[in-house]
C-alpha cells in the first residue's frame, strides 16, 4: 500500500546533514588545534604536529589520568551493575505489585538530578564534621573525624559511590522490569526441581537476561566516561591527583592552569580516538 | 514442624530494599530540609530535625541576579534545544522506522556513536570556533551545540516509538486515500504521542543537567543554572550552606517534575517488549 514517496528524503536528509555538520566539524576542528600550539592567552600560533601527543606520553600526570579513568569506568560499571542485579532481583522476588511501583519511583528520583545537584547534595553529606552521613561515624566513635573526601585511598570511591547511587538504583528498576517480561514457565518449571530462589536466578532467569544486561552494561560504560560534573564540584580532582580523571585534567590543562588549549586537545583526541574504537567493537559484538 | 515457617531470608531481603528506598530519597530531603534552616541549625555536630524554619535562603537565591539569568539562560538554551531536536529528530525517526533502506543500520549506529564523543573533545574546538566566530559565550551558541545532543537523543528514542505504531493504522490510513505526510501528522504522530512525549521530556532532562559544555561555553552572559550553582560553593564553605542548598533544590526541581512522565516512558517501553 505504502507508495512511493519523498517523505524518507525530506525528513532525513536536512537531519542527517545537520547531525553531521555539528559533530564533524568540532570533531575535525579538535583534531586540527591538537596539531597545532595555541594557548588561550595568545592569538599566534603555529603548527606543531605531533609534538603534543609525544609530549602526552612522558606526562607523569596524563598517565595517572589515565589510569584513574579506567579506575573509575571499572569501579562504577561494576558497583552499578551489582546493586542494579541485587536490588532488581530483591524487588522481583519480596515486593509486591504496588510496592514495586512504589520502589520503582523512588529509585528514579536519584539519576534525574543534575549531577551538579548529586554532587553537592553528597559533599555535604560527606562533610566531616557536619555531614549527615558521616554522622553514624562520628556517633559510634564517639567524635572521630571520617573525611572521604580528602583521603586519596577514598576519594575515588566517595565519589563513585554518588555514581552508583545514581545509575545502580536506576538500573535496579530496568531489571525488575526485564525480569518481568520473562515468561513464568522456566521459573516454575526450576521450582519444581527444588531449586533455591538464588540458584533460580543464578542459572535461570539472569542467563536468559545475558543480552539485555550485555546492552545495560554498555550503557553504562558509555554514561561512566561523563564523570567531570561529580569529580569537578566534589573533589576538582584532588586530594593531589588522586581523582583526576582524563577530562577533569585536560579542563585543567585547557583552562584552569595553563590555557594549552591544544595540548587539552590532543588529550581530548586520545581519549575520542580511544571511545570510538572501543564502543564500536562492543557495539558490533552486542549486536551480532 | 512449624506451620508457617518464618523465613529471615525475605525480612532480610525486605529490609535491604526498604534502606535501598530510603537512601535513594533521604539524601535529597536533608538537602531540601537544610535549605530552609539558618546556618546555626546546619552547621551542628549533631544533625537537627527539629529547628525553626526560615525562608530567608529561598529568597536570597530567587533575590539574586546571576541566579535569575542562569534560570533564563537554562530555559531558553534548553527550551529551544528540544524544540529543535523535536523538528529534526522525530520526523528523522519516523523516516527511519517506516521506510527501512539500507543504511537504517548505519544511521542509528552513527545517532547512537554521537554519545561516545567524550564532551571535552567537543567542547574544545567549540570554543575556540565560537571564539572566532564572535558567537562565544552567548546563547545562540550554546543552542547550537545543545541541538546535537536533543536532535541525536530524540531520534534515537523516537525510532522504537514509531515501531511500536501498528502497521495495520497506517496502512488503513494508505488506503483511505491519506498520503505519506498525512500519515505521520495525523496517525503516526498521536498514535505514539507517549511515547515521544517521554523522549522529549528526557532530551529536556539531559541539557537541563549538563554541565561541562555549559561551563567551557560561558564565561559570564551565557551561564546556565548548573554553572551558577557550582560557582556558588566556589567560594568554599564559606557561604552559608542552607543558600547552597537552596540553590540545589532549586536546580533539580525542573528534572523532578518529568518524574511521573518519565516513569510511564519507562512502563511503556518494556510493554512494548513484553508483547
Amino acid at each position: 500500500m505504502r507508495r512511493r514517496s519523498s517523505l524518507p528524503v525530506t525528513f532525513l536528509v536536512p537531519t542527517l546533514a545537520i547531525l553531521l555538520v555539528l559533530s564533524m566539524v568540532p570533531t575535525l576542528y579538535a583534531i586540527v588545534i591538537a596539531l597545532q600550539n595555541r594557548e588561550l592567552s595568545t592569538t599566534g600560533y603555529s603548527w606543531v604536529w605531533f609534538s603534543n601527543f609525544a609530549d602526552l606520553f612522558l606526562d607523569r600526570r596524563f598517565l595517572n589520568a589515565v589510569w584513574v579513568s579506567v579506575k573509575w569506568e571499572i569501579v562504577t560499571v561494576v558497583a552499578t551493575m551489582v546493586v542494579a542485579i541485587g536490588l532488581g532481583v530483591l524487588m522481583f522476588e519480596v515486593a509486591g505489585p504496588r510496592l514495586r511501583n512504589f520502589y520503582c519511583l523512588l529509585f528514579i528520583i536519584p539519576v534525574l538530578l543534575p549531577r551538579v545537584s548529586a554532587a553537592f547534595v553528597w559533599k555535604f553529606a560527606y562533610h566531616p564534621l557536619y555531614g549527615i552521613a558521616t554522622y553514624p561515624y562520628r556517633l559510634i566513635t564517639g567524635g572521630l573525624i571520617f573525611d572521604p573526601l580528602s583521603k586519596p585511598g577514598t576519594a575515588l570511591f566517595a565519589v563513585a559511590s554518588v555514581d552508583v547511587w545514581q545509575w545502580g538504583l536506576f538500573f535496579a528498576v530496568i531489571v525488575l522490569k526485564l525480569l518481568e517480561t520473562l515468561p513464568p514457565q522456566p521459573i516454575e518449571a526450576a521450582r519444581l526441581d527444588h531449586a533455591r530462589r538464588w540458584q533460580i536466578h543464578a542459572y535461570v532467569t539472569l542467563p536468559m537476561l545475558k543480552a539485555p544486561l550485555i546492552s545495560l552494561m554498555f550503557v553504562k560504560m558509555i554514561e561512566s566516561l561523563r564523570s567531570f560534573d561529580l569529580i569537578y564540584v566534589m573533589t576538582r580532582g584532588g586530594p593531589g591527583v588522586a581523582t583526576e580523571t582524563l577530562d577533569m585534567y585536560a579542563f585543567s590543562q585547557g583552562f584552569i592552569e595553563s590555557g594549552k588549549v591544544s595540548y587539552a586537545s590532543a588529550m581530548a583526541v586520545l581519549m575520542m580516538i580511544a571511545t570510538v574504537i572501543t564502543f564500536t567493537m562492543l557495539w558490533k559484538r552486542v549486536q551480532a | 514442624m512449624k506451620p508457617y515457617p518464618i523465613r529471615p531470608g525475605r525480612l532480610v531481603a525486605k529490609a535491604i530494599l526498604a534502606l535501598a528506598g530510603f537512601l535513594a530519597v533521604f539524601p535529597l530531603a536533608w538537602t531540601a530540609l537544610n535549605a530552609l534552616k539558618n546556618n546555626v541549625d546546619i552547621i551542628t555536630r549533631v544533625p537537627k530535625v527539629i529547628f525553626t524554619p526560615t525562608l530567608a535562603n529561598i529568597g536570597y537565591i530567587l533575590g539574586r541576579d546571576s541566579v535569575l539569568t542562569g534560570l533564563y539562560n537554562s530555559v531558553v538554551a534548553c527550551g529551544v534545544a528540544v524544540l529543535i531536536g523535536v523538528v529534526l529528530g522525530l520526523p528523522a525517526a519516523y523516516a527511519v522506522a517506516r521506510y527501512p533502506n539500507r543504511f537504517a543500520g548505519d544511521i542509528q549506529f552513527f545517532v547512537l556513536s554521537l554519545r561516545f564523543l567524550p564532551p571535552v573533545a567537543v567542547a574544545i574546538p567549540l570554543m575556540v570556533i565560537w571564539l572566532q566566530v564572535g558567537l562565544y559565550d552567548t546563547l545562540p551558541a550554546l543552542i547550537v551545540t545543545y541541538s546535537l545532543l536533543t536532535i541525536s537523543v530524540i531520534m534515537w528514542l523516537a525510532i522504537p516509538a514509531f515501531q511500536g505504531v501498528p502497521k495495520e493504522i497506517e496502512e488503513a490510513a494508505f488506503v483511505d486515500g491519506y498520503g505519506a505526510y498525512a500519515v505521520f501528522w495525523r496517525i503516526a504522530l498521536p498514535v505514539a504521542a507517549r511515547s515521544l512525549i517521554g523522549a522529549i521530556a528526557f532530551s529536556f532532562v539531559l541539557v537541563w543537567n549538563e554541565f561541562l559544555i555549559a561551563l567551557m561555553l560561558s564565561s559570564s552572559n551565557a551561564k546556565t543554572l548548573p554553572i551558577v550553582a557550582s560557582e556558588l560553593s566556589q567560594q568554599g564553605m564559606n557561604v552559608p550552606w542552607g543558600i547552597l542548598n537552596a540553590s540545589v533544590v532549586l536546580l533539580s526541581l525542573p528534572p523532578l517534575l518529568f518524574l511521573g512522565v518519565l516513569s510511564g516512558f519507562l512502563n511503556s517501553v518494556f510493554r512494548q517488549k513484553k508483547s
